[in-house]
Formats: structure tokens, C-alpha cells, sequence
């Protein structure tokens, strides 16, 4: 479940950034619509491997409550912890990136 | 609100309560009749049909709730709960007698 | 209401949002205190003794106690301990005696003894008060559900009226006085929207049957035919007096386990034992599915020990409806996720809290001149202490008394209760004597340390404090009260807000006036 909850947070974590006010205020620069387009996507994507992992694992009644639970858990944290520690929480989503699906790998 | 509590009209206070009243009791009055013809119209073995009725009923009298403070006047209200009210209460009764000869 | 339809809504948000808000604090913050309410219970009743989980063995010790003190009653009820209940429960019907004829007592799952535990309500106060308010039944059970329609009323029109829902979803700003209350309301009313939905929904489906019976007195006529249709239960066959021995409740259960391995057995109800009629129902425990199951119900004949019939399989909408059920109760959850559901919980207890704390915020903002708050503002401001930072204290007040009362006092169940009741009336007045901002941080105070302080009473009273508690892996007594220290140092920070002067009015003012400006602009 871990996996599921890193997957899902890397997710909302692109789906903020694919937002041109907090891209700007988080890295720094000014995105291109490129890129902005692509965290979009990438962020919808780990959301839905992360619903679609949590369902394969536990079933549809506790995977599904277990993905929504996690995910929520997930979007707070980064919301409220980001005018207090930014930084790393950008590394926290980095990391799940890489750690969520390895994990998911193992696991599986 | 622009204007303080004190400078509020009677005839606006007296809405207010109108509506309330057509939202707590014509809602709920509105939704209760959702769930009988539900319960008795739907295709279903009783008791499901009986449990969907008493689940969609809130969705009911949310939306009366919603329409009773949003419509233009307190009047409006009443009408938009009463009228469908009278409707759904004619077709529950007809499917009633139809049930219960 | 000639505004358009998003103001109407924000008007009908903010209005029904203070009215029923600081009942609905109350409910949300016992509702959340209830997931726990078993490791509440064990924390409020030290000397019912875990061990290690043996339902065959418990059910035996079980029976026997039945089959010598109850053998009278043609109704009969046990409850196996489980991982986080650790008594052996067992109950009867009685009409003589018990709470409304039923009698219950909890025995030691290893001894089969009845255990000598102080008399406590522990977190079944909790529960019972968050959906029956103390009241008699079953205007409390009216009230709550009334109480759970305008809050589902309130997530739907606060979903209306925020503009921005999308654009600001991301969205939290602190240090901005009013700005920030409103992110902070708004991005836990968001982010966790799908529980607070669930909760209030399924709250309204836990109690249908009575606030909304016009379609089963319809269709039925009357409950007792929608419930046997409901649940699947026949007609118990009635005592034939001819006696015959029941056979033993382990070899049932042994039926069960080879029918679903490894299910858990929530409750096991007998009636007539020691007949020819005997029956004996076995239930599966809510914690091994999300929706109660029907199906997970096995009848036998306790004479002969043959299985009779299971449940029926459910329909959908049977599905549907129990499912709800089974997630606002969360028996389900393993520990991680209980922790989940606790925490969201509390977000829902603040989105009320901070939307109370924001009403009144904008409207003394007008009065930051004058020397008092006009009536009916103050009237807010004492009730949104009373009912926030009093029902803390309250609660820290019903632990404490739970510690301190004599163990031998008649009645002391209920003196704890009372002691609840009567903190929260001295925090009213208190609230009513003190000034807005010295009543808050007073209060909280008083919590912080009502609250930070309970590990070390416990310590003190029962030897059973964290020293104890940990090295002997007992978590929910530890858990208790390491929550317990988290709590008072959020209360202590609170507190401290409070307690600092506040920025000097000219300034507050001149800043309000700026960013009610920009929030013209930007809307």
C-alpha cells in the first residue's frame, strides 16, 4: 500500500506543478505550455496506475476505499506542508516517483 | 450583507422564515413522496426497491432545499415543493391502490 | 435571494453553517474520538487483561457461563474478543433486570471469569452520544440526522459557492488573517471532500429507516416486514420445552471456519438454548468486510448442530445501502487506516470549526473600533468558545474523572459522564464572564494541560503508563496516551496564539480593508 500512496502522491504532486502559478513559485522559472501539458498527463496517469494498482491488490470495496483514503492523505500533506517546506516536498514527490513503482514492482 | 441586522425589513425576514419553512417541510414532504413512488414503481423485488427509494430521498430534498432558497421568491418556493409534490402524491397513491386493490 | 444563484447558496452556507455548527462540532469530534472507541474503552477499563486470541477456547468459557447464569433466558448473545476488544462479552435477555431487559458482562477471555473492571462507559460515550446527543430516545437520533442532512447541505452549497474549486485546489496561504482561515476551510473541505461526502451521506442512510419511513410504510405497512426482508430472518420456531442439550458453540464455529477460512466471528446469538428448538446464529465480523453481509450469517440447530441455512446473497442495492453503512462505521480498517479515518475525521471537525471561527471573524472586523461586540455577535463568540475549546475541555474532563473517581463508587459510570456535561456548562460560563480572546486562550490552555497531563495521571493511578505500556507492547493503552500529549501540545500552540496580544486594531483593520479589496478584484 505504500507504493499505492507514493504513486499517488507523485501524481497530485505533477498535477500542481502542471499549474502555471505554482510551477512558477516552486522551480522557479517559467514553464513552457509543453511541459505544463505533460505533467498534466503524467500526473492523471500515476492517479489512475495508482487506483488501478490498489484495486488489482486489494479488490474493488478496500482497494478503492484504500486508494481514496491514501490519496487524500497524500494531497493534504502536500498542500499544507508546502508554504512551510517546499523544497522538500518537491523531493519527497521526486522520490516517490522512483520509489512508488519500484515498490510496486517488488511487491507485485 | 450589506445593510446591518437591524435595518432588515420584516417582509424580507418573513421570506426567509417562508422559504425555511418550505424547505424543511415542503422538502421534506417532497422527498418522502420521491421514495414512495420509487418504492412502489420500480422494478425490483420489494425491498430493493423499497432501499433505493429511502436512499435517493435525501438527493430529493437536497435538491428542494437548494431550489427554496434560490428561486426568486418565497412563493416560488412553496410551488416548486407543493406542486411535484401533488404529482408524485396522485402516482404513489394510483400505484398504491394498483398494489392494494 | 434576488442575488444571483452562487450568492444565494453562500448565503444559505453561511447561515445554516453557524446555526447548526457548533452541534455539528460537537458531533464531528465525537464521531472521530468513536473510531477509537475500543482502545478509549481499554484505556478507560485497565483491568480487563488482553490475551492472546483463542475463540474456540473463549467460546467455551462462554457457554459455560451462560448455560449456569443464564439458563433461564431464551436469548442469549456473546461477543469473541478480537484484536482491538479485549473482553470476553456476553448478554442475555432479562426483563427483570439489565438496561431495557438486556443483561451484559464482560468476562476475562482466559479465566471465563467476570472481570472486576471499574465501571466505565468508556468510548461507547462517545459513540452513543454522537448520534444520540443525551437525548431521550429517539429525538437525539432525529436531531443528529437533521444535524448530518445540513451538513451534507453545507458541503454541497460550499462546493457551489467555491469559484475557484479548481484553480485554488492547490491553494494554501498562512499568515494572511482572514485569507488564510478561508484557504485553510476550503482546502480541507476539498481535499478530503470524498470522506466528508461519504460521512454525511452515509449517516443519513445509517438512520433512513426511521427519518424517512413513508416508503417502507408504503410498501410494507409496517418495519417488521421490510427488516425480515431486510436482514433475511425467519420466525425463531418458539421452545418446544422438551430439553436437549446444546451442543457445543466450538464445533459450530469449526463449521464456520471450514465454510470461510479465516473468517473472524463478530457475534453469535442463541435462543432457547438447552431446548429442542434451539437455534444459534453465527455472524461474521464487520472487520473482515467493508459492507455488512447478510450472507455472512450461518443458522444452526443447536440441538443437532446441523447448519439450517446461511444468509441470502445480497442485491445491489442491498449492497449499496450496507456498504455505506460499513464505511461511516469503519470497523474494517486495519490499523493505518483507522489512523486515516481519525484524521479525517478531524478534518471535518475543522472545516466546522474554522467556518464558526470565520463567521464571526469578518463581522467583528466591523466592530474593531468599538468596545463591545453588539449582543448577537457576542452571543456567537460565547458559543463558539463554549462549543469548541469547552468540548475539549469536556472531554479531557470526562478522562480525568475517569482516573479519579473511587473505583468502588456506585454509579461512577454516570458521575464520569456528568462530569463531561458539567465542564462543558463551567467552560459556558466561563466564556460568558471572560473577553473573546482571553476566554480562547485560557480554555485552551486548560486543555493543553488537562490533555498533556493525562499519561502521567494514568502513570500515577493504575502503574499502566507509558513506562509500562510500551515495553509491554500494549499499544492501545500507550497509543492512548501518547495522543493524549499530541493533543495538549497542539492545544499548547493554539493557546499561545491566543494568548499573544493581538496585532493592534488600526493595523488589523487597515489590513482587513486591504485584502477584502483584493478579494473584490479577484472574484
Amino acid at each position: 500500500m505504500l507504493s499505492i500512496a507514493l504513486i499517488g502522491f507523485a501524481g497530485f504532486a505533477a498535477l500542481c506543478l502542471a499549474m502555471e502559478k505554482h510551477f512558477n513559485e516552486l522551480l522557479k522559472h517559467k514553464p513552457r505550455p509543453a511541459q505544463l501539458h505533460a505533467l498534466r498527463v503524467g500526473g492523471w496517469l500515476l492517479l489512475i496506475l495508482s487506483l488501478v494498482l490498489s484495486v488489482h491488490w486489494r479488490g474493488w470495496a478496500h482497494g478503492l476505499v484504500e486508494w481514496a483514503a491514501l490519496l487524500m492523505a497524500g494531497v493534504t500533506l502536500w498542500v499544507f506542508g508546502l508554504p512551510y517546506m517546499p523544497r522538500a516536498l518537491l523531493g519527497l514527490a521526486a522520490a516517490s516517483l522512483v520509489l512508488g513503482p519500484l515498490l510496486a514492482v517488488v511487491a507485485g | 450583507m450589506k445593510r446591518s441586522a437591524a435595518s432588515l425589513p420584516l417582509s424580507y425576514r418573513l421570506a426567509v422564515v417562508s422559504r425555511s419553512l418550505a424547505a424543511l417541510l415542503g422538502g421534506y414532504l417532497l422527498a418522502s413522496l420521491v421514495s414512495v413512488c420509487l418504492a412502489l414503481l420500480l422494478p425490483l423485488p420489494q425491498v430493493d426497491a423499497t432501499l433505493t427509494g429511502l436512499m435517493l430521498s435525501f438527493v430529493f430534498y437536497l435538491l428542494a432545499f437548494i431550489w427554496c432558497f434560490a428561486c426568486r421568491s418565497a412563493l416560488r418556493a412553496w410551488l416548486g415543493v407543493l406542486l411535484p409534490s401533488l404529482v408524485l402524491g396522485l402516482i404513489g397513491g394510483f400505484a398504491h391502490w394498483m398494489k392494494n386493490p | 435571494m434576488k442575488e444571483g444563484f452562487r450568492q444565494a447558496m453562500a448565503w444559505l452556507h453561511t447561515w445554516t453553517g453557524l446555526i447548526f455548527g457548533w452541534l455539528l462540532f460537537a458531533i464531528f469530534l465525537t464521531g472521530t474520538l468513536s473510531y477509537f472507541k475500543e482502545e478509549v474503552s481499554h484505556w478507560a477499563q485497565p483491568e480487563i487483561r488482553r490475551h492472546t486470541l483463542d475463540p474456540v477456547t473463549s467460546l467455551g468459557l462462554a457457554q459455560r457461563y451462560l448455560e449456569r447464569n443464564a439458563a433461564h433466558s431464551d436469548s442469549w448473545m456473546i461477543r469473541l474478543p478480537s484484536e482491538r476488544d479485549a473482553a470476553l462479552n456476553v448478554g442475555w435477555r432479562d426483563p427483570e433486570g439489565g438496561r431495557r431487559g438486556f443483561v451484559r458482562k464482560d468476562l476475562d477471555a482466559q479465566s471465563g471469569q467476570p472481570v472486576d473492571a471499574r465501571d466505565s462507559r468508556g468510548g461507547e460515550f462517545f459513540y452513543r452520544f454522537h448520534f444520540e446527543l443525551q437525548m431521550p430516545y429517539p429525538w437525539g437520533r432525529w436531531l443528529s440526522t437533521l444535524c448530518a442532512f445540513i451538513m451534507l447541505l453545507g458541503l454541497v452549497t460550499g462546493i457551489i459557492t467555491h469559484k475557484k474549486i479548481f484553480k485554488e485546489f492547490f491553494t494554501f496561504r498562512p499568515g494572511k488573517g482572514q485569507r488564510s482561515w478561508l484557504d485553510g476551510h476550503n482546502a480541507i473541505g476539498v481535499l478530503v471532500l470524498p470522506f466528508h461526502l461519504m460521512i454525511s451521506y452515509s449517516s443519513l442512510v445509517l438512520f433512513m429507516y426511521m427519518v424517512m419511513p413513508a416508503s417502507i410504510m408504503a410498501s410494507y405497512g409496517n418495519t417488521n416486514g421490510y427488516f425480515n426482508d431486510l436482514f433475511g430472518r425467519d420466525e425463531a420456531p418458539k421452545a418446544a420445552h422438551v430439553a436437549t442439550p446444546l451442543v457445543p458453540l466450538a464445533s459450530l464455529h469449526a463449521k464456520v471456519q471450514a465454510l470461510v477460512p479465516g473468517a473472524r466471528v463478530g457475534l453469535i446469538q442463541v435462543q432457547s438454548a438447552g431446548d429442542r428448538n434451539a437455534r444459534v446464529i453465527f455472524t461474521q465480523s464487520s472487520a473482515d468486510n467493508v459492507p455488512y453481509k447478510r450472507s455472512a450469517n450461518w443458522t444452526f440447530d443447536g440441538a443437532t448442530g446441523e447448519l439450517l441455512k446461511q444468509g441470502a446473497p445480497e442485491s445491489a442495492a442491498l449492497m449499496t445501502s450496507f456498504s455505506f453503512a460499513g464505511l461511516h462505521m469503519g470497523n474494517y480498517a486495519g490499523p493505518w487506516l483507522r489512523w486515516l479515518y481519525f484524521a479525517f475525521g478531524l478534518a471535518g471537525t475543522a472545516v466546522i470549526g474554522t467556518g464558526l471561527v470565520m463567521w464571526l471573524g469578518k463581522r467583528q472586523l466591523k466592530h474593531a473600533r468599538s468596545e463591545r461586540l453588539p449582543g448577537e455577535l457576542r452571543l456567537v463568540e460565547v458559543l463558539n468558545i463554549a462549543s469548541m475549546s469547552g468540548l475539549v475541555l469536556a472531554v479531557a474532563g470526562f478522562f480525568w474523572a475517569n482516573r479519579l473517581l473511587p473505583v468502588a463508587l456506585h454509579g461512577r459510570a454516570d458521575w464520569e459522564v456528568n462530569t463531561f456535561f458539567l465542564v462543558w456548562l463551567a467552560s459556558l460560563l466561563h466564556a460568558v464572564l471572560r473577553p473573546g480572546r482571553r476566554a480562547w486562550g485560557e480554555q485552551l490552555a486548560m486543555g493543553a494541560l488537562a490533555f498533556a497531563l493525562l499519561p502521567l495521571l494514568n502513570a500515577l493511578s493504575t502503574g499502566q503508563g507509558l513506562n509500562v505500556s510500551v515495553p509491554a507492547g500494549d499499544w492501545a493503552m500507550a497509543g492512548f496516551d501518547l495522543t493524549a500529549l499530541a493533543c495538549g501540545l497542539f492545544l499548547a500552540w493554539a493557546a499561545s496564539k491566543m494568548l499573544r496580544p493581538p496585532k493592534p486594531v488600526a493595523k488589523r483593520a487597515a489590513k482587513a480593508a486591504k485584502v477584502s479589496a483584493k478579494m473584490v478584484e479577484v472574484q
